[in-house]
């Protein structure tokens, strides 16, 4: 696969045309979806806020329309067909646009630093940083770069075709890495969402506490099934149960490291009127419990992550938890 | 019965019994995780929230009796205070004036030097915040609902006069219905005279907050965004504690329910951690360094509307991450007219 100093910058055009296509019309469609949910696009993050506030929606239609537009043109005018004057229009007009995006984001970033760019509508919530002007300079200078380009024709080769596919991977990996917007995209369509922010009702915890070994061996301290309490922090959830110990009122508290499949289920007896620890009675920790039909024992876990910064150390009687130096998170 | 306690302070029906609760839970997730531990935790949950450390400022708050360049007295139920002024104390009513200035009557707060519960250097009097939609204009008067809906929170009145209007429609263009406002002021009877403007008002209504980004991944090692104030007219003063705007959905606010939010569905701050009422936080103002630990006491359902930045020390990153009492946002260093400071909140201390 050889090709020469020209052929490459030929290559390297025809690629800017998809991309600019995609990028104009994922904006377009993105503020489309904005109004067919019935959100106004007006009050969209993004430039529309240095206008009057009457003119906000009629601008942030106008631009919509505009990405369409400039977005379908590229596309119609890529090939041999409508060459010429019209193309070099479509694509000067392109890189203007974004010429005056990137103009705009500056200005927008020095007025109201708190707002986001409205790019790619609610996606681009964040607030503008250099990434994302650096990504709309980038665009303009594409497209101000491609307007004498000639058609673009199929590559002819399977090492053209290679090349192309190889540069159009490899601008949008550039352009991937200028998008914020992409981390959001990546978590809508569920790539990764940690578990401190997912939502995971009590029901779970507590289906969780009465199917482990915790439960199976403590149930007979706890006088009512009815949790007195139950919160949430981050990924664990603690449930509460009346208890009795010594002729004493006590609580024994369940803390459940939820994200997991099977999850994790710590216990605690307290006292309820001073909070001290208290041993569990001897003939409840000695005794056994029947396995659940169908299912293996599972030993005590030996490490269980409490949130991804916080690091651990092992109790003496082998339950997990912060220290008292690390038992702090900061996020 | 799930979630019992576990509301928001302003839920309908919280009993002392609830309050009770929650300040046990501390105690017992130290009892879960660290059982030898959990016996220092229980002398130190006690104090969380309930007195500043002497490196702190102080806030107290009163009205009035008699004033002069050096001293200040106080009345009030437990009788008159009186506390020292240092030469460049400085006072607030409406705009910076000299403490002597300030006339008998007047409700204030005085900031109290560090180590030295005499020595005040700061004094705001009559000083008052609203922050919530606008539910309708009435003549000059704009009243506020402070929650997300009329039907969990009061109504605030705001009273805009015609030498702050300007600088205050420049930030609030829109005093229509539906939209946010956040305004600093001094209180008149029960009526805030709006004079600065606290932030600049988000384009979008109320109602229709744009959904914010989620997170992703790891969540970050740490976030910082801006602390603000409330001034809420069921809450005592000198309260320590704070807000936060991503309680467990699973009991949420009142206010979320009202507006008829799913759990997880109220709007914005999707990137926020779970955490509940009675869940510590290390408040730390990067403006000044100070930080303490506050309790959890209930959600900030009007914090997540605003997607607004603090500019106090620089911009924060993002939006208000946290509610502080009055006293708290004082305690910390935080100046109660300027509104807001750059915060990075930690958990579990």
């Amino acid at each position: 696969m050889t090709s020469s100093p020209a052929s490459l910058l030929t290559e390297i055009g025809d690629v800017q045309v998809p991309l600019l296509a995609g990028m104009l019309l994922g904006g377009s469609m993105s503020k489309a979806v904005r109004m067919v949910r019935g959100q106004p696009i007006g009050a969209a993050l993004g430039p529309t806020v240095l206008f009057p506030v009457r003119l906000r929606h009629s601008v942030a239609a106008g631009l919509c329309v505009v990405e369409l537009a400039f977005g379908v043109g590229l596309i119609a005018t890529a090939g041999p067909l409508l060459s010429g004057a019209s193309a070099e229009l479509v694509r000067f007009g392109t890189g203007l646009l974004f010429v005056v995006a990137t103009c705009a984001l500056i200005e927008l970033r020095s007025v109201r630093p708190d707002i986001g760019c409205g790019c790619f509508g609610e996606f681009s919530s964040a607030p503008i940083t250099g990434r994302i002007v650096a990504r709309s300079a980038a665009l303009a200078l594409a497209a101000l770069a491609i307007v004498k380009l000639p058609p673009i024709q199929v590559p002819d080769t399977a090492g053209r075709a290679a090349l192309v596919v190889f540069l159009l991977v490899a601008e949008l990996g550039v352009f991937a890495a200028l998008s914020p917007e992409l981390r959001d995209v990546l978590v809508r369509i569920g790539y990764s969402e940690p578990c401190e922010t997912r939502v995971l009702g009590p029901e779970l915890a507590v289906a969780a506490i009465h199917r482990s070994a915790q439960w199976r061996r403590h149930a007979s301290l706890i006088v009512d099934r009815k949790p007195t309490d139950t919160w949430r922090e981050l990924c664990w959830r603690y449930v509460v149960f009346p208890s009795r110990h010594g002729g004493r009122s006590a609580d024994v508290v369940f803390a459940v490291y939820l994200p997991n499949r099977r999850p994790t289920v710590l216990a605690v007896l307290v006292d309820s009127s001073t909070g001290a620890v208290l041993p569990w009675p001897a003939d409840v920790a000695a005794r056994g419990f029947p396995r659940a039909r169908g299912r293996r024992a599972r030993p005590a876990p030996r490490r269980v992550p409490l949130g991804p910064p916080v690091r651990r150390a092992a109790s003496p009687s082998g339950r997990l938890g912060p220290t008292s130096q690390q038992g702090s998170r900061t996020f | 019965m799930i979630g019992t306690g576990a509301c928001c302070e302003r839920c309908p029906g919280a009993t002392a019994a609830d309050v009770s609760t929650i300040a046990r839970r501390r105690l017992y997730k130290a009892a879960v995780f660290s059982p030898a531990a959990s016996s220092a935790a229980r002398g130190r949950v006690l104090h969380v929230g309930s007195a500043v450390a002497a490196h702190l400022y102080r806030a107290v708050t009163g009205q009035i009796v008699d004033v002069s360049a050096q001293v200040l007295v106080l009345g009030g139920v437990s009788g008159e205070r009186r506390f020292v002024l240092t030469p460049d104390a400085t006072a607030w009513r409406g705009g910076p004036l000299r403490p002597s200035a300030l006339r008998p009557g007047d409700e204030v707060v005085l900031r109290l030097r560090p180590g030295r519960p005499g020595v005040a250097d700061r004094v705001w009097a009559n000083i008052g915040r609203v922050s919530g939609t606008i539910l309708r204009r009435e003549g000059d008067a704009v009243i506020v609902s402070a929650g997300v809906s009329a039907a969990t929170s009061g109504e605030r009145v705001v009273v805009i006069p015609p030498q702050a209007s300007g600088r205050i429609q420049v930030r609030f263009p829109n005093l229509r219905p539906g939209y946010l406002i956040d305004v600093i002021g001094m209180q008149r009877g029960g009526v805030l005279e709006g004079v600065i403007p606290a932030t600049s008002q988000p384009p979008y209504r109320g109602d229709l907050v744009p959904v914010q980004a989620s997170a992703s991944g790891r969540l970050p090692e740490s976030i910082t965004g801006a602390a603000i104030w409330h001034d809420s007219v069921d809450e005592p003063h000198g309260v320590l504690g704070v807000r936060y705007p991503a309680l467990d959905p699973s009991i949420g606010c009142a206010e979320d329910r009202a507006a008829g939010f799913a759990p997880g569905h109220a709007p914005a701050y999707r990137d926020l951690p779970y955490l509940s009422v009675g869940s510590s936080l290390l408040v730390s103002n990067e403006c000044t360094g100070a930080s303490w630990t506050f309790p959890v006491t209930g959600c900030a359902p009007v914090a997540r509307l605003f997607n607004d930045r603090c500019l106090t020390c620089g911009t924060s990153p993002r939006g208000r991450v946290a509610e502080l009492t009055l006293a708290s946002f004082v305690a910390l260093g935080g100046e109660l007219e300027v509104g807001c400071f750059n915060a990075t909140l930690t958990i579990g201390r």
